[in-house]
């Protein structure tokens, strides 16, 4: 008897757990590397900031597939055995990392000069004004780009079912093996990634219709 | 005198290049044009003025057909407006417009800025094109600019390269919405010169503007809106005599102050 | 075993063979979304029912992987009938992919451009077409021509997903070299570099391409 559309997306959201996991160990790389990086990107000057660029850069201009399979490969030739969800966490972690510390740089970076004088002229130390006075700016004012970033990480995760780990595309492949119906499948496999990613699109277009009307945010409701 | 010149052979009716009766027009619910009457006689200089928000700059942007409006007629020599996309489209060509933030194309040079119209709308050829827009650039006193970009320029030059790029159609009149109020005051003088100079020579102008320098210089008549409606409205010489509306008298005392 | 030097700069010729391929289907997939980009975010600026649908598709696009479009394409096709080689899937995946962004990147350059500007074109009388063509179409063109260069990196790193449709780019040689000779980090580790170089060399020429586009006629 054939599976209906529904029984496949079913199927296919078994693999939803992986797909979350990876999502969360992901940002448990991703936003201290995005934190540390994109700040010291914004502090530095000279060496130390193309030493900072250069790692920044390692993880966000490389081919993320590329990437996850010579860490798979090359770690335990080079004697690190790490198991197949810390590496692909660790890769598709950084490579988004390496996409927000953007956001956190420029956004720090677009902050008028007068904040941080006018933090100086209070007699605040260097970290107190990067703390309280430009950090939460900057990472208000770019909450919509982490939600993106968010986003594509979800997306990228469907990577892992290359390396053999049983996420919602390696599900879809698994049920393609015992079921001859590829528009089912793969359009439930569309469907699932849809209702994991869109409402995040959409509460990232909240956000963004939120900061851009301040008025809303200081009046309350 | 000007009327003598240029109403030989018209009738009264053709005479008036813009008239106005009766405008209504609403953004949403709210009334930005209040039963609005205003005609503008062929070499008149009308300049308009009033608080921010009271349609002035709404009126003369119907008068080239930027705007619809709801109710009343408004006819453009002859033309009434909004009837006929066809017969409004060649109105409008008998206008020239004046922008507050000079709307230059920043991506083709002064020169280009005025051929632009001439070469796709008139059709003329490029070396006609050429010549004609440098005559004009002459007469806002910059055609060693031509070959610049809009960016390249200050306020003033590209308002005054705005002003050359309008005229380059031969316009029969002249709409300035605003022109000094977006630049720095050391520059409104170089605009005004040129606006004045135009006036000299007997073009039509429409100008909202609250520069009463040069409305007392050129205007032979000064309207003052105020919510939509005309309050005020008399021979420049009047309207900053004694006699005004109270109205306008209070705007006047508000902007000569600063 | 450890990392061998002259097994890795043996494999780089081989690999660096399909350089040609990736930067082929990544400049033709560009084109391709660029072209669909462009339909999608005209149809939705139209709006009514087809530009809701189209806004809609774009979302849909959006939150969805490439490689679950890949795999859609390359099983779905062939149910139907219709059978296209490797590569022409591929490029079809990521035209289709990419075009969501593309759009996004059109419809940002449209709305950048100030409001003045076609009030201003036809102040002058402008027909639309002419409007169009001499006033709104070039400064869109300078607004997305970084974003378009960006995304052609971004399209060329997504090159190496088509080697699980088989299709010969340099991920897919690396991968014929390391199951011949079954080691997997060495041409992994060189195809890996010529990528990360590629993507560096066009992001720093799509960033020197701004910085000129900003000095010129800069307002």
């Amino acid at each position: 008897m054939p599976a209906s559309l529904f029984d496949i997306w079913l199927g296919i959201l078994q693999g939803l757990g992986t797909t979350v996991t990876v999502t969360l160990y992901g940002l448990m790389f991703a936003v201290p590397f995005a934190l540390v990086f994109g700040i010291a990107q914004f502090l530095t000057h000279g060496v130390a900031r193309l030493l900072v660029t250069s790692v920044i850069e390692f993880w966000r201009s490389s081919a993320v597939i590329i990437l996850l399979f010579v860490f798979y490969y090359a770690l335990p030739v080079v004697g690190i055995t790490l198991s197949a969800m810390t590496v692909s966490a660790m890769v598709l972690g950084l490579n988004a990392g390496g996409y927000a510390s953007q956001a956190v740089r420029a956004g720090l970076q677009a902050l008028p000069s007068g904040q941080r004088e006018a933090g100086a002229a209070l007699g605040l130390s260097r970290a107190a004004i990067l703390v309280l006075i430009e950090l939460p700016q900057a990472l208000v004012a770019m909450s919509p780009t982490f939600v993106n970033t968010l986003i594509q990480l979800v997306k990228a995760t469907a990577l892992v079912s290359l390396v053999t780990l049983t996420d919602m595309t390696f599900r879809a492949k698994e049920i393609a093996q015992v079921e001859y119906n590829p528009v089912a499948i793969y359009t439930a496999l569309l469907l699932a990634f849809f209702v994991v990613c869109y409402p995040i699109a959409l509460a990232g277009r909240w956000l963004e219709a939120r900061i851009a009307a301040p008025g809303s945010r200081s009046h309350g409701i | 005198m000007n009327h003598e010149k240029s109403g030989q052979g018209m009738n009264t009716q053709s005479d008036c290049i813009v008239d106005i009766q009766g405008l209504n027009k609403w953004f949403g619910a709210l009334h930005v044009l209040n039963d609005v009457d205003l005609t503008v006689a062929s070499g008149a200089r009308v300049v308009v003025c009033g608080p921010s928000g009271s349609g002035k700059s709404t009126l003369i942007r119907c008068i080239n057909g930027l705007e619809s409006y709801q109710r009343g007629t408004l006819c453009l020599a002859g033309t009434t407006l909004g009837l006929n996309a066809r017969e409004t489209a060649a109105a409008r060509r008998l206008t020239g417009m004046v922008f507050q933030s000079f709307n230059l194309f920043p991506h083709l040079t002064v020169l280009s800025n005025c051929t632009l119209a001439l070469r796709r709308v008139a059709g003329k050829s490029h070396r006609e094109a050429q010549d004609i827009a440098m005559a004009h650039l002459e007469k806002v006193r910059i055609p060693e600019k031509a070959g610049s970009y809009p960016g390249q320029l200050s306020g003033g030059q590209q308002q005054r390269v705005a002003i050359a790029r309008a005229l380059c159609l031969n316009p029969r009149i002249m709409l300035f919405d605003e022109p000094t109020s977006a630049l720095d005051p050391e520059m409104i003088k170089e605009v005004l010169d040129v606006m004045v100079a135009l006036a000299r020579d007997g073009m039509t102008m429409v100008c909202v503007t609250h520069e009463m320098g040069f409305a007392r210089e050129v205007a032979d008549q000064v309207v003052f809106m105020d919510g939509g409606r005309i309050l005020d409205r008399a021979p420049a010489r009047d309207f900053f005599g004694a006699s005004g509306h109270p109205r306008s008298r209070l705007f006047l005392e508000t902007i000569l102050k600063h | 075993m450890g990392f061998d030097l002259a097994f890795a700069l043996s494999s780089v010729p081989t690999i660096l063979g399909a350089v040609g391929t990736t930067l082929c289907v990544a400049f033709v997939s560009c084109i391709g979304a660029a072209a669909i980009g462009f339909f999608f975010e005209m149809v939705r600026r139209a709006g009514g029912i087809a530009g809701l649908t189209v806004g809609f598709v774009i979302d849909f696009i959006r939150s969805t992987p490439v490689l679950a479009w890949l795999y859609f394409l390359y099983f779905v096709l062939p149910f139907y009938g219709i059978r296209l080689g490797s590569m022409t899937v591929g490029v079809m995946g990521l035209s289709l992919y990419y075009s969501g962004y593309l759009a996004e990147v059109f419809k940002a350059g449209i709305d950048a451009i100030p409001k003045g500007q076609s009030e201003a074109a036809r102040a002058l009388s402008l027909s639309r077409r002419h409007a169009v063509i001499y006033v709104i179409a070039p400064q869109m063109l300078r607004n997305i021509a970084a974003p378009l260069g960006n995304y052609f990196v971004s399209i060329l790193k997504a090159t190496p997903y088509l080697a699980v449709l088989a299709v010969p780019e340099m991920l897919g040689r690396a991968f014929d070299i390391a199951s011949e000779t079954y080691r997997y980090t060495e041409p992994l580790v060189v195809a890996g570099l010529i990528f990360l170089v590629l993507a560096l060399a066009i992001s720093n020429g799509v960033k020197r391409l701004e910085r000129r586009l900003l000095a010129v006629g800069s307002r």
